[in-house]
């Protein structure tokens, strides 16, 4: 498959789809990230500032805080996401598909040191480019993604229909395709939804505004509507 | 079963379930008529989620609907968050890492600690022999400004009230220590990635450069300013720096040579234990730090009282490794 998507099982005996995340949200996500950092260290040295040296002590301990544990506590603490990856619906998990651990998010935020090297995340880079699943040196040695959160599907069910037994037993596809383009029709304009219920002429033997409401008909007839 | 009556049937379980998992989440109008829907209770869940995950199973099979699906998927995968979600810190585990967990890892990455030690302890020795005869030998390690800038943070002439900075504010030393140590410790155990070279760089160059400065500021005759203020706190800052080394070599070996796991798993089970390492390194660090800001730059405390700090803590270091959790029952 061309897809990056990878299922993982869970105990439940249900998978669950993971959608890695590429280079480009995940750079955005580390800018965002950055920024925020930057903000917060430059208004409290600005405070600090005032305090002299003992404020200088504070400004870096809070430095220091800020480059190595920022990234570990959001990631703690808010199920995998810091504020950066929030904006950018990215999500870290451990590659069993389970929210990401203390352990795994220190070692990968540790070992960000190594894909930051040479320059400009290139070990990172290189590292995400010859991988399927995108992870960087640092994801690779602690068994973690970075994922997209779901987009849930658009539209819903029409209402209005009038179902209808279709003329010849349906596969599964079959059933899931006809369930698809009714779900969709909410969002597809009547010349597309024309479009592609005249492609099953052959099924429905109407063509036109009668072949969708045809379609829409076995549809419903498909969900135990009437 | 058609997909209706599926639905008919299962729905107030999903609302009850969406509205556990989401409380703010907007809830549909009229979805709670009746007032029958109680929320979930707590100990509910494990079961809901139960019965959540076979029903997706059965829609996935029975070809319901995508949009049903997908709204069942999005469910489960909100419920296995929740179900397996990240834990919050507890003190207990805290305690028990540093007071067993942490030097047991040490001890039975006694190989790597040993060769770590080795790197850091065997350049430095060399060095502070060789500069001790040789004192210029100091400049084809530091450039002049930064050995004229040690010389004057040791000269026992000039200091009156602080020793070994030029900082005058104990936290604001804190700090730069913090930042400064722990940073490089950091680095020394994250550099062992590139098959080991970077940490076995880091250590070495550690080595050279700390024993090319004590051994000149001892030939110079500053010996008793330098070894009084590195004394109290050498037991910790030295001990987390061999530990960073020792956790950035076994991550190394691990890509180098990883017996018989596949790479990639050896390297895995190899970084999980080099971060706890750097963990305790990291806390071990912390101490050296506060020792080094609040104590070890008093003037006035007379120099047997630092060595014998340092010969403490050094007993301290050495009894916490080698004996931490020896006896723990599991």
């Amino acid at each position: 498959m061309l897809d990056t998507l990878t299922q993982v099982e869970t105990p439940e005996g249900v998978t669950l789809p993971l959608r890695p995340a590429g280079v480009v949200p995940r750079a955005a996500a580390w800018f965002i990230d950055a920024l925020i950092r930057l903000c917060l260290l430059g208004m409290t040295s600005a405070i600090m500032n005032l305090l002299g040296a003992a404020g200088a002590g504070i400004a870096l301990l809070e430095m220091f805080l800020v480059y190595w544990f920022y990234m570990v506590l959001f990631e703690g603490l808010n199920q995998g996401r810091t504020p950066g990856k929030l904006a950018l619906g990215l999500r870290v998990i451990n590659d069993n598909g389970l929210p990401v651990t203390w352990i795994p998010s220190l070692t990968r935020n540790l070992l960000r040191t190594v894909d930051m090297f040479p320059v400009l995340y290139g070990f990172g880079l290189a590292s995400m480019l010859l991988d399927s699943r995108f992870r960087r040196l640092g994801d690779r040695v602690a068994a973690t993604l970075v994922v997209h959160e779901r987009v849930p599907l658009r539209g819903r069910f029409p209402q209005d229909l009038e179902p209808q037994r279709p003329p010849v037993l349906l596969s599964t596809a079959e059933q899931i395709a006809l369930l698809n383009f009714a779900e969709r029709s909410g969002y597809l304009t009547p010349a597309r939804q024309m479009e592609l219920a005249d492609v099953l002429e052959p099924l429905s033997g109407l063509t036109g505004p009668k072949a969708v409401k045809r379609l829409l008909g076995y549809a419903g007839f498909i969900v135990g509507r009437g | 079963m058609k997909q209706g009556t599926f639905i008919a049937r299962h729905e107030r379980e999903w609302e009850r379930l969406e509205a556990w998992l989401d409380p703010k989440a907007p809830r549909k109008k009229g979805a709670d008529t009746g007032g029958s829907r109680k929320p979930l209770r707590t100990e509910e869940f494990p079961h809901a989620y139960r019965r959540l995950c076979q029903q997706l199973a059965l829609a996935r099979t029975r070809a319901y609907s995508p949009q049903l699906v997908d709204r069942l998927q999005a469910l489960v995968e909100a419920g296995h968050r929740r179900f397996y979600r990240t834990r919050r810190p507890e003190w207990r585990k805290v305690r028990q890492f540093v007071a067993r967990d942490f030097p047991s890892l040490v001890r039975r990455e006694w190989r790597h600690m040993l060769t770590s030690a080795l790197l850091l302890y065997g350049p430095m020795l060399v060095m502070v022999l060789l500069t001790r005869q040789k004192p210029q030998l100091i400049y084809s390690i530091y450039p002049p400004e930064m050995v004229s800038e040690y010389q004057s943070m040791y000269d026992p002439s000039q200091h009156t009230q602080m020793i070994g900075r030029a900082s005058t504010s104990d936290l604001g030393a804190f700090g730069f220590y913090v930042m400064h140590n722990v940073s490089i410790g950091f680095q020394t155990m994250a550099g062992g990635l590139f098959a080991g070279i970077g940490s076995l760089f880091a250590l070495f160059t550690n080595g050279l450069m700390i024993g090319s400065v004590a051994g000149y500021l001892t030939a110079l005759g500053y010996g008793g300013t330098f070894w009084t203020f590195v004394s109290s706190h050498s037991a910790w800052e030295l001990s987390a720096i061999v530990i960073s080394g020792g956790a950035g070599l076994k991550l190394g070996w691990a890509l180098l040579a990883p017996g018989r796991a596949s790479r990639g798993s050896a390297l895995i089970a190899a970084g999980r234990d080099a971060a706890l390492l750097a963990l305790g390194a990291f806390l071990m660090l912390v101490v050296a730090a506060f020792i080094e800001a609040y104590w070890s730059s008093i003037v006035w405390m007379p120099a047997a009282m630092k060595y014998g700090t340092g010969a403490v803590m050094w007993i301290v270091v050495l009894t916490w490794l080698g004996a931490g959790g020896r006896h723990a029952t599991r």
